[in-house]
């Protein structure tokens, strides 16, 4: 599993635009990252809140629903979320040009 | 007498009324005789006698008064007078000794002076204020408004007590002491207030003839105490003194908790809640249901574990497609949406869109051998990474599924220990995939399998492999008792079928291919007889048991694997290898072949002649037939170009003819169509699949004739084939249509 974890994150990693990868735990601890620290860390305290608020929107519609995927497009970048119970894979990408 | 004599009438009328209900009932006639009864001895007297009234005077004096009585006393011996009753000439009948004594007999006198008699505090009091009041009057009002000293109210009293006195003195003439007694009394009474005990002492000392007097002022003798007078008891129990015990506990510890209550979280421990009780409902079951399932179950750890490693391999999977989606967005609008619109103009030609190339890093120096769209899924295929330079072999080679959702990486990926040359994918189980190897094994790999447990079977210790290199597989229908088997054709000239069997490969030789050249004198002397070597097999669409084998030297057999001796038909198709044969998708008898001899030939069965022949300049690694046409088939050369035809648009040349790769460097090795979408992946001998899509003209489908009396497309793609058939076989020689076409060219 830590090996299949590398390799994707590798892999991720190395697909065109992508800027960065963060694995964030179940306690929003950046656990592996391919970008800085510090901004790693910033990265994983803001999205472990966003993905709750956004969870609670979703189920609070209906509460059979479930957040699967965040997308958020910025000028700059766009950071794509899966979030989970148990973690949350941040990737960000740079648009192609 | 009148009260008399109507006592009597009364008595009369009671006794006649008796003795007439005596007579009314006759039933009590025993009770009483009739008559009275007499005794014998009654004195006769007469009536006038009985009726006489005699006259009852009541009077004062006693007749039977004796004055003087005596009686005799036997202790004296003499007669006595007896004494006169005290109370006169009453006579007593009846004498009782009672309890009661008088008050002023001595025995009385006597028990007050012992102290008997005393009231209680409560009764003493009021009577003895009425005593006040009724001996002294107003004066006794005064007291209170004036309160001089007592011995001045002692002098006030005094006046009117002598005073009355005095008077009562006058009446019985008894004066002085009695008065003196009375002051006394009446001192006593003013001074000491309370103190009754004197009272009836001064009453004894006041003397017998003074007695009534001295009790008439003040009747406060003293009540006999009454033992059983309880109310005037009084009891104070002792008050228990009263104490504060105070006990303090420990204080429970205190938390601070903060939560959200929303609508998502009731529903969730609702959720759980229903969850626990199903839980529990499954453990009330016996314990003997529960074991069977006990066995398989994993600890919830294990369960949890996989769980997650599952969906962060899934949440993987989706953000790399995000990220292709982001990177590949406009080549996927392209894709779907959008046709060269420069077809119009170009009556009959196409053109090929390329959109994406898939590579695998470690596969850069290898070719791909193989290359197969999935059946099921129609944007995943599977490719082959051998190599078909011979002097340099790689060691290893790959198994790859791509999709084209991401062309930057493989879905699955499985290196190989030895070159991949074929692959074919299973219908029926679209993640069954056998591969024939340069080694002259086969496997059957399950992409659905980690990649950790690799081939799923594999036919290293089997008997019958194959000890050349396997040119091309084939999934077959399935055998008697069940099991898929493949077919699979090698340079060592057989065919051979395998069967799955549960855990092993078994292996069946179907044919074996001998060539007409005569047998090889060897070294000791021995003939060695030469098979031919097999390149491509192709297994006719409807009849499961006929196929057709192209040999390296050139020749197409047509074959039943219900003979395995002679073929059942043989063409000298070609001069050079045979690298590929397809059957048409909508008839059975016709098919296609190419060759390492720069041609692709088009065949109708039965038939010695090619129907069609295009000679395309380069070694012709594949040819294919559309699925969506019957008359267009797509072929790569060795020279990068993909050749599209449509013999219903153009019968002598190539409808689209388009470079994919440089020819300097690179070779296109296999194509194939996407049995939906219309598009074609073609494999070079770099290691990348170019995915290019057919331009509108390249897929033209039939228009249904104007009567319309057909509009189902294959039925319409079949006319449209069986028509140009017709158009090709009417000239009884053949060749004219390869000549014109070589005159063409």
């Amino acid at each position: 599993m830590a090996n299949e974890a590398e390799e994707t994150i590798r892999k991720l990693a190395t697909h065109k635009g992508v800027v960065g990868v963060i694995v964030v735990n179940g306690e929003g601890i950046p656990i592996k990252t391919t970008l800085d620290n510090h901004v790693s860390v910033q990265y994983a305290g803001l999205m472990s809140a966003l993905v709750d608020k956004a969870k609670s929107v979703v189920r609070d519609l209906d509460p059979t629903n479930d957040l699967t995927f965040l997308r958020i497009r910025s000028k700059k970048s766009e950071v794509m979320v899966a979030p989970d119970k148990d973690f949350i894979l941040i990737v960000v990408q740079n648009p192609v040009d | 007498m009148s009260s008399a004599s109507s006592s009597d009438c009364e008595d009369k009328d009671t006794a006649t009324k008796s003795r007439g209900n005596l007579q009314d009932e006759e039933g009590l006639d025993w009770l009483k005789p009739r008559t009275l009864l007499v005794p014998d001895d009654q004195e006769d007297v007469p009536d006038a006698d009985l009726e006489e009234e005699i006259g009852r005077i009541l009077t004062t004096i006693n007749p039977q008064w004796v004055a003087d009585e005596v009686a005799y006393h036997y202790g004296q011996a003499k007669f006595v007078v007896k004494p006169k009753p005290t109370f006169g000439k009453a006579y007593p009948l009846y004498v009782y000794q009672g309890t009661a004594i008088r008050k002023d007999s001595d025995e009385a006198k006597a028990q007050i002076a012992a102290g008997y008699g005393k009231v209680g505090f409560d009764d003493a009091g009021p009577k003895r204020a009425k005593v006040k009041k009724s001996t002294t009057e107003m004066e006794e009002e005064e007291e209170p408004e004036a309160e001089p000293p007592p011995q001045e109210e002692v002098k006030e009293e005094e006046a009117p007590d002598e005073e009355k006195a005095k008077e009562e003195g006058g009446e019985d003439q008894e004066g002085g002491q009695a008065d003196a007694a009375a002051d006394e009394e009446t001192e006593a009474v003013a001074d000491e207030g309370a103190a009754e005990e004197q009272v009836p002492e001064d009453a004894g000392e006041a003397g017998e003839t003074h007695v009534e007097e001295v009790l008439e002022i003040k009747p406060r003798v003293k009540k006999l105490a009454n033992q059983f007078n309880f109310c005037e008891r009084a009891a104070l129990t002792y008050n228990f003194p009263r104490r504060s015990v105070d006990t303090q506990t420990v204080p429970p510890p205190r938390a601070n908790y903060g939560a959200t209550c929303l609508q998502s979280i009731i529903f969730d421990f609702y959720q759980e809640d229903y969850a626990r009780k199903q839980r529990e409902k499954e453990e009330e079951k016996p314990k003997r249901l529960r074991k069977k399932t006990a066995k398989h179950v994993k600890s919830a750890q294990q369960i949890h574990d996989e769980q997650l490693a599952q969906r962060i391999r899934e949440a993987w999977t989706i953000l790399e497609r995000l990220v292709n989606q982001n990177i590949y967005d406009e080549i996927a609008q392209d894709y779907r949406y959008w046709d060269d619109p420069s077809d119009e103009f170009r009556e009959g030609m196409g053109s090929l869109l390329p959109l994406w190339k898939f590579q695998f890093e470690p596969m850069r120096s290898h070719a791909v051998c193989d290359v197969q769209w999935n059946p099921h899924y129609q944007d995943l295929f599977a490719v082959a990474y051998g190599s078909l330079d011979f002097t340099q072999q790689q060691k290893e080679g790959c198994l790859c599924l791509y999709s084209i959702k991401n062309p930057a990486f493989p879905e699955y990926s499985v290196i190989t220990d030895s070159p991949i040359i074929c692959l074919d994918v299973y219908k029926e189980t679209p993640y069954l995939i056998c591969i024939g190897r340069y080694d002259g094994n086969v496997c059957v790999y399950n992409a659905q399998l980690t990649l950790e447990s690799s081939y799923q079977y594999k036919s290293d210790s089997v008997r019958d492999k194959h000890s050349n290199i396997v040119w091309e597989i084939k999934w077959g229908a399935r055998m008697i008792d069940g099991e898929a088997s493949f077919f699979s054709i090698s340079g060592d000239g057989r065919v051979v079928q395998w069967a799955v069997m549960p855990g092993e490969l078994q292996a069946t030789t179907i044919i074996t291919l001998h060539s007409s050249v005569p047998p090889i004198p060897g070294p000791d002397g021995t003939l060695l007889t030469v098979n031919s070597c097999g390149s491509c097999i192709c297994f006719h669409p409807e009849k499961a048991d006929i196929f057709m084998v192209g040999t390296e030297d050139g020749m197409i057999h047509t074959c039943s694997l219900k003979y395995n001796r002679n073929y059942v038909r043989s063409v000298q198709g070609h001069h050079m290898p045979v690298y590929r044969i397809h059957y048409n998708n909508y008839n059975n008898t016709i098919y296609a072949s190419c060759s390492g001899d720069w041609r692709v030939k088009i065949w109708e069965d039965g038939r010695d002649e090619p129907l069609f022949m295009f000679e395309l300049g380069s070694p012709v690694g594949d040819v294919k037939w559309a699925p969506y046409s019957s008359t267009v088939f797509a072929a790569c050369t060795a020279d990068g170009k993909v050749y599209v035809y449509d013999l219903n648009v153009n019968k002598y040349r190539p409808i689209c003819v388009q470079a994919v790769v440089s020819k300097k460097t690179k070779k296109l090795t296999r194509v194939d169509f996407n049995p939906r979408l219309p598009v074609i992946v073609c494999g070079d001998t770099k290691g990348t699949c170019h995915v290019v899509k057919l331009s509108p003209n390249l897929r033209v489908m039939c228009k249904p004739p104007k009567k319309a009396q057909v509009s189902d497309q294959r039925t319409l793609q079949i006319m449209k084939l069986d028509k140009l058939l017709s158009l090709v076989r009417d000239p009884p020689f053949q060749t004219g249509v390869v000549d014109e076409k070589f005159d063409d060219d």
